[in-house]
């Protein structure tokens, strides 16, 4: 990878937008291919969009897990927006998928413990149930150490 | 982050996998933090949040206990 930031920023930018057009993040070819670079050099720049924790590969690859709100993988939150359907990575993201693409939203999710399923609603900007909890494990300073457990 | 019905089947949890109780916030809350916290991130300009805008968040949300410390 050069010293091109500029890139670097389009790169997420691409990935993110891909995520929101498809459900789906780019894989690295697709993203070489799209900008017209070597798969090595976009690999590059996933690497360093990982470690600036601007979206989260699966460890020792270059595969996007987590664009944050989006997962890449099947959670136990399911997001149907503007026609699609999304994964979150948790409850919080959940709620993250209509916050980031302005939209309603309805959201197939699985209550901790009691493993019921809820069906909830984000509707011209109200939440439904808006009284049931989400808990957050890890203080927000050690988000990072270990993000597939936050 | 995960869902919970109430505060029993929190504690449960935290039993049965050994961990301290963290914070807890209401569906509702979230929804309020989620907005500013998301907005823009489809955009070419955006960077990240600094930690001053993550301490305004979580500040406008009543969030400023050491919990939500950066």
């Amino acid at each position: 990878m050069d010293n091109n930031d500029s890139l670097l920023w389009q790169v997420r930018h691409f990935v993110y937008n891909h995520f929101a057009d498809t459900t789906l993040p780019p894989n690295v070819e697709e993203t070489a291919a799209h900008f017209n670079i070597s798969t090595e050099e976009a690999g590059e720049y996933y690497k360093e969009l990982n470690n600036r924790h601007a979206f989260f590969l699966e460890p020792e690859t270059l595969t996007v897990r987590m664009a944050w709100p989006f997962s890449a993988i099947p959670t136990d939150f399911k997001v149907h927006a503007n026609g699609k359907t999304y994964y979150a990575n948790c409850a919080w993201d959940m709620l993250g998928v209509p916050a980031l693409l302005k939209c309603n939203a309805v959201m197939d999710a699985r209550f901790t413990e009691s493993n019921e399923s809820i069906q909830l609603e984000v509707k011209d900007g109200k939440v439904t149930n808006s009284e049931l909890l989400i808990h957050f494990p890890v203080a927000f300073s050690h988000w990072y150490d270990d993000l597939v457990f936050t | 982050m995960l869902l919970f019905r109430s505060e029993e089947w929190i504690d449960k949890w935290c039993q049965r996998n050994n961990l301290e109780r963290g914070e807890v916030l209401t569906l509702q809350q979230v929804w309020e933090i989620a907005k500013p916290w998301y907005d823009n991130r489809l955009s070419l300009e955006f960077r990240g949040r600094s930690p001053e805008q993550v301490r305004e968040i979580f500040k406008q949300a009543g969030l400023t206990s050491k919990f939500w410390y950066i």
